[in-house]
């Protein structure tokens, strides 16, 4: 038999096949429903989950915290013990006891959750990405096969809140890890915990049942993270009821105050981000102190929060975040445009043209406009430069070029743990043109640094951190904006779980 | 047509060419360190260090860039800076997803604008012709993000007919079927108008044609004489946009794929310029440049292969 192909067959074979087409490339394996599903919103996929060498964050650490072993996670007010121990007692300022619950089992054959994985895993980060959150940790002394103390080489109080309970405090398997050779990303060697994972990369991460796991059950069969990176494709797919959970922007959390979903709730999860307006103090055009205390009674901070964040950032009066000791509840200076403008014609600085950098989004080019304006009412004249994150975070570093010698003002916003100890790491002497754009030391401030590190007492610790966020203000180089919270929308029937820094901690959300 | 076919290959291998020598060069012309950009301010400098070698940024660029084609005509892309993945087996995953999208959009736009095209053409001057050509200009003025949002806010909120994220589970195909519904409707309604105006004006132009008037003096059918004589020679301009078209589609379904937060090359190219994961961007780039080639090469092949005539105006 012979067949001709004529141009209108092959007119046809074509329709044919552009329609046939379509199921022919959708990818195979199909996954089953449970009872109980938890559907939430993961805002990127996740890249790795080596707590050494990963990035961090959400949903990293979402991920891990259902998967993988810890001495400790956040429970309401700071670390509590988690349910892999059955005790983690902190002896004294460098000493901290730990038993963990036998017969809980590594995958894949990797036998028991031992003390030994815990001291190589702790020893591993010593010399990790992450090494600076270990940077008060000396050794872990085994004492049997499930208990061990940890061992500070110094008096450190975050510690437990900043390391242990963190993402970079998670256990791994000593043998899974030798096995892959040291480092892993995305196929973690052995997991022990709730739940384990299986991912479909760009799209989802469902998390199911461990059938190995020996301790408390976790309330959901089955959660489903599903990346939506966009904000507001993450609150439509809220109100159409498929997602259960979602981190959603500034703007739909003012939407929803207003007039939320029926059934829904909304938490604040943490407003662990401090904002500022930074000023070069040794730049030729800032280095007049009452030029920078004029511009900081210039910006009017209710109305970025007003404009910029529709009403829904906490005003900020330092880099100390809502909810922890040496939080201010007021700044030293105050909105005053007539005394601004007072201290710039003292000055003799009327007419001063200055360059103020932002990162190139909505809200922060926002509020440098406003800033603008404000400015521009005090004779200052500035010019707005948004900038993409690559030239923006390299602009203040000497190491990276010349561009921090004509760094005038910027717009900046730091994230820090759930300790003070955090956010002022950055602003000690050595970090002068590293993160300390702004370029000054103190040697009060940098005792006062030394003495919160090893402070315990919370009501001396929250004198220190006052005391260091005045002396800060006193450099005139700063303009306190905001403290972004991280909100998230839920259905009013789950009860939610949030670590301080926003990210889920799924294992503990459970029906409300 | 051989020869044709010959020259034709050549010069997309050519284009392929020109675009990944670009693409090199305009990576490179980004301002910023890209280890630093790449690794984040926390890497240390041996971090670094050991992230330049490998990545080859220790080198001079002229190196760089022989490395570069040459790692391409192995099929090496490179590595995932992040989750230290092969780019092409990233891009293997993701690709399936835009490619059904494109089909999709394309295809459903195909089936409405052809034949609305066909009857603008046939009523010309009636308040038949009129309408279509409102409605065509229409579809091709309202910003594709715009119909996003409302099908959103319509059917998957309102009437709760669509899903509004993802691409479906795996293996269900009914359920894959019903979560492309919106984003090809999103992405397909401007080449509706695209595709009617397109067919209107060619079957306009043939129409007129000697051998269509030869048609109607024999007394075929008028139907006849549409369809199988008049469509079937304005429809070649139209392949070929629809071959543009698609390439154009390949890049053009980012949109859909960020706002219903389905997976493909569109959606992984804007999170991982986010993220500075260059490896990846310049990957996904390069496949969707030589995709767009690879597309209007058949588009081409297919003109060729209805129309004679084409085969000697290269």
């Amino acid at each position: 038999m012979t067949y001709a192909l004529s141009r209108r067959r092959f007119l046809q074979a074509a329709a044919f096949a552009s329609t046939s087409a379509l199921p022919g490339v959708l990818p195979g394996v199909s996954f089953a429903a449970d009872d109980r599903k938890l559907t939430v919103r993961f805002n990127r996929d996740f890249d790795s989950l080596d707590p050494g060498f990963y990035v961090g964050g959400h949903p990293n650490n979402d991920i891990n915290w259902c998967c993988m072993p810890s001495l400790v996670h956040y429970g309401p007010g700071g670390w509590v013990p988690s349910p892999f121990v059955n005790s983690v007692v902190v002896r004294d300022s460098i000493h901290i006891d730990f038993e963990l619950k036998p017969g809980l089992m590594w995958s894949n054959g990797f036998g028991e959750l031992t003390a030994d994985d815990v001291a190589s895993s702790y020893e591993r980060m010593t010399t990790s990405e992450w090494k600076n959150d270990y940077v008060a940790f000396d050794r872990v002394d085994v004492t049997g096969t499930h208990t061990g103390t940890i061992v500070l080489n110094q008096p450190f109080s975050p510690f437990m809140n900043t390391t242990l309970a963190s993402g970079t405090g998670i256990i791994l398997s000593r043998k899974a890890l030798e096995s892959v050779g040291g480092t892993y990303t995305t196929e973690v060697p052995a997991t022990c915990g709730p739940y384990v994972y299986e991912w479909t990369p760009g799209q989802r991460v469902v998390l199911t049942r461990n059938p190995e796991w020996t301790g408390d059950m976790p309330y959901f069969d089955t959660i489903e993270g599903i990346v939506v990176t966009e904000d507001d494709s993450a609150a439509l797919a809220f109100e159409a009821g498929e997602l259960d959970c979602a981190q959603i922007s500034s703007e739909a959390l003012a939407r929803y105050r207003k007039d939320p979903p029926a059934g829904s709730a909304l938490t604040v999860a943490g407003a662990l981000q401090y904002m500022w307006l930074g000023m070069n103090t040794e730049h030729p055009k800032l280095q007049d102190v009452r030029v920078r205390q004029a511009i900081q009674r210039a910006v009017d901070q209710a109305s970025i929060i007003e404009a910029a964040y529709a009403g829904t950032a906490e005003p900020s009066f330092g880099v100390v975040s809502p909810g922890l000791v040496g939080k201010r509840t007021s700044a030293g200076y105050s909105y005053d445009p007539a005394m601004a403008k007072s201290l710039v014609d003292e000055a003799g600085a009327s007419g001063l043209n200055l360059t103020l950098r932002t990162l190139n989004n909505q809200e922060r080019v926002l509020a440098a406009t406003i800033i603008q304006a404000n400015l521009a009412e005090i004779g200052i004249n500035v010019t707005v430069m948004p900038l993409d994150s690559g030239p923006f975070w390299e602009m203040g570093q000497e190491s990276k070029g010349d561009t921090w010698k004509d760094l005038e003002i910027w717009i900046m916003r730091y994230g820090s743990g759930p300790d003070p100890y955090e956010p002022f790491q950055w602003f000690v002497r050595d970090q002068v043109g590293i993160w300390n754009w702004e370029r000054w030391s103190s040697d009060e401030f940098e005792d006062l640094f030394a003495q919160g590190i090893e402070e315990v007492d919370p009501g001396k610790r929250a004198m220190i951190y006052t005391r260091m966020q005045e002396i800060m203000e006193e450099t005139g180089a700063y303009v306190w904006l905001t403290h972004e919270p991280e909100v998230f929308i839920h259905r009013d029937d789950v009860a939610t779980h949030f670590a301080p820094s926003g990210e889920m901690q799924l294992a503990y959300f459970a029906g409300a | 047509m051989l020869i044709y076919f010959v020259k034709r290959i050549g010069l997309a291998i050519l284009i392929v060419f020109v675009a990944v020598f670009s693409l090199f060069v305009m990576l490179h012309a980004i301002p910023g360190d890209p280890v630093s950009i790449a690794l984040g301010p926390r890497a240390t400098p041996e971090i670094q260090a050991a992230y330049a070698a490998k990545m080859h940024l220790d080198k001079p660029l002229f190196t760089q860039l022989l490395i570069f084609f040459g790692n391409v005509l192995q099929g090496d892309l490179g590595t995932d800076v992040f989750s230290n993945r092969s780019v092409t087996t990233i891009l293997i995953e993701q690709l399936p997803y835009t490619i059904t999208l494109a089909v999709a959009s394309l295809g459903w736009a195909a089936l409405i604008g052809i034949p609305i095209g066909c009857l603008s053409a046939t009523r010309r001057g009636s308040w038949v012709d009129r309408l279509t050509g409102v409605v065509s200009i229409g579809t091709i003025a309202i910003p594709s993000f715009l119909v996003s949002i409302w099908a959103i806010l319509l059917f998957a909120i309102y009437l709760k007919l669509f899903p509004v994220i993802g691409a479906g589970d795996e293996g269900d195909i009914v359920d894959q079927a019903r979560h492309l519904v919106l984003p090809s409707f999103a992405v397909g309604l401007g080449w509706v108008g695209y595709l009617a105006r397109m067919v209107r004006a060619s079957m306009l132009e043939v129409m007129g044609e000697n051998y269509i008037r030869s048609a109607r003096a024999f007394g075929l059918p008028e139907r006849k004489i549409i369809y199988r004589y008049a469509l079937r020679v304005a429809i070649l301009p139209t392949i070929t946009l629809m071959g543009v078209g698609f390439g154009g589609l390949l890049s053009g379904t980012v949109f859909a794929e960020i706002i219903f937060a389905r997976p493909g090359i569109g959606k992984i190219i804007y999170d991982m310029v986010l993220n500075r994961n260059f490896p990846v961007v310049q990957g996904a780039v390069m496949v969707t440049v030589a995709l767009y080639v690879v597309v209007t090469l058949i588009s081409d092949l297919m003109v060729a292969y209805l129309d004679p005539r084409v085969r000697d105006t290269l």
